[in-house]
């Protein structure tokens, strides 16, 4: 079983129209996972049905007894991030301003302080609506995305691919070069990354490539809306070949891309051209590359 | 000397693990004693952000002469662990303990730079 993982560095590249048009293209082979917590939408377009959900718990936050509290107000006092505020004579914690270090704890004379694991979110396991099963999680208000969600729902999709022989999971990874995309990386047998021909675009293709190569991953390319700034395009395909990373394909700016979205749809199943022909051509070379490596 | 796997099991027979921080076991060969132990690893599921940096201490703390791993440890792992003498090879991911071992016998591995 194989794990490939899309990722972008910027926003906005067209990662997850991309990650979902390849999900279309080899539904009865993989199993899905969005580990794009923090901006997830690709049950947009691959409607899951969230036939499992299960809270998720991370990080930690204080809970004050009101019994055992006698109002010194040292907990108050101590708190560097204003999360503990006084009503009617008693203390309490806003849960949202907490970072669950407790400091607080430790400066209560009577104990009645205590930490308590906090609920980051929910996690599913669904169906979508092309039949292939998608692992994915919704947070909650001011719950950030973590390294041990990230390996919380790529271990449960690896389980589910697995158990239904399906050989491979495709992760729609994590922006940015932080803790989620580290962990979104590890593992991985390939990395697609997706880029534009932006001053951005390029920026951040390069930073999160640093990240790659640090992992010794193999990786491939789409330049996305290649045509919008081709002396910028020329300096990507410049990089891409310095850094021997497969070139698997570029699409152009096409409204057909908007339109696939406002339908709903995959771009692979709106658009019958040569968008189509393109990601087709690009996810068979992703295969045959994966298909081939034995270690990682 | 020591030589440490990341794996996801306990013997010979497991799989290495390709990950650093969250492996699930670390496996540990003397090649003096011959004998082959593990710590359990999979507490650090729980832990939020800095998997790889504690997973570097339990290294550190076990004092092996070299880590055969997969992808290798990430930016703030790889910081702490190239302050000691620890030599690392990569690209094990996907073959057992014992297939890795001869790997490494044979230098077949990519060095960590």
């Amino acid at each position: 079983m194989k794990e490939i993982v899309v990722i972008s560095g910027k926003g906005g590249t067209g990662k997850t129209s991309i990650t979902a048009s390849f999900s279309a293209l080899a539904a009865g082979d993989l199993v899905a996972a969005d580990c794009d917590v923090d901006a997830a939408d690709m049950h947009l377009l691959l409607k899951p049905d969230m036939a499992l959900a299960e809270d998720f718990y991370s990080g930690e936050t204080a809970v004050i007894d009101p019994d055992a509290c006698i109002a010194c107000g040292r907990c108050y006092e101590a708190c560097h991030f204003g999360a503990i505020h006084s009503a009617e004579g008693f203390y309490a914690v806003d849960p949202l301003s907490c970072e669950g270090c407790g400091y607080c704890a430790r400066t209560c004379p009577t104990e009645a302080i205590t930490n308590h694991p906090g609920k980051a979110g929910v996690w599913y396991s669904s169906t979508t609506r092309l039949a292939f099963t998608m692992i994915h999680a919704a947070l909650g208000i001011g719950s950030e995305n973590s390294g041990k969600l990230v390996a919380h729902v790529k271990k449960q999709a690896r389980a589910a691919a697995l158990a239904q022989g399906k050989p491979y999971v495709l992760v729609d990874g994590s922006p940015g070069i932080g803790c989620p995309v580290v962990s979104s990386l590890s593992g991985a047998d390939y990395v697609v990354l997706v880029t534009e021909p932006t001053v951005s675009g390029v920026h951040d293709l390069k930073r999160v490539y640093e990240l790659v190569k640090k992992f010794n991953i193999p990786a491939g390319c789409i330049i996305n809306k290649a045509d919008i700034n081709t002396a910028i395009a020329a300096t990507i395909r410049d990089f891409l070949e310095l850094e021997h990373i497969d070139q698997l394909g570029e699409l152009p700016y096409d409204e057909n891309v908007t339109r696939a979205m406002v339908a709903g749809l995959t771009i692979v199943e709106h658009d019958t051209g040569a968008l189509r022909e393109t990601l087709q051509d690009a996810w068979k070379r992703v295969r045959l590359h994966v298909d081939s490596s034995t270690q990682k | 000397m020591k030589i440490a796997f990341t794996a996801k099991g306990t013997d010979w027979k497991a799989e290495i693990d390709p990950r650093f921080g969250r492996t699930d076991y670390i496996v540990i060969y003397d090649d003096v004693s011959k004998v082959l132990s593990s710590i359990d690893n999979r507490s650090v599921e729980d832990v939020a952000h800095g998997a790889g940096p504690q997973t570097a201490q339990k290294l550190f703390d076990l004092g092996p002469d070299v880590l055969i791993t997969g992808n290798g440890p990430g930016g703030n792992a790889a910081t702490v662990l190239q302050k000691t003498q620890l030599k690392i090879f990569l690209g094990a991911g996907g073959l057992s303990v014992e297939a890795a071992y001869d790997a490494y016998k044979k230098g077949t591995l990519a060095t960590f730079a």
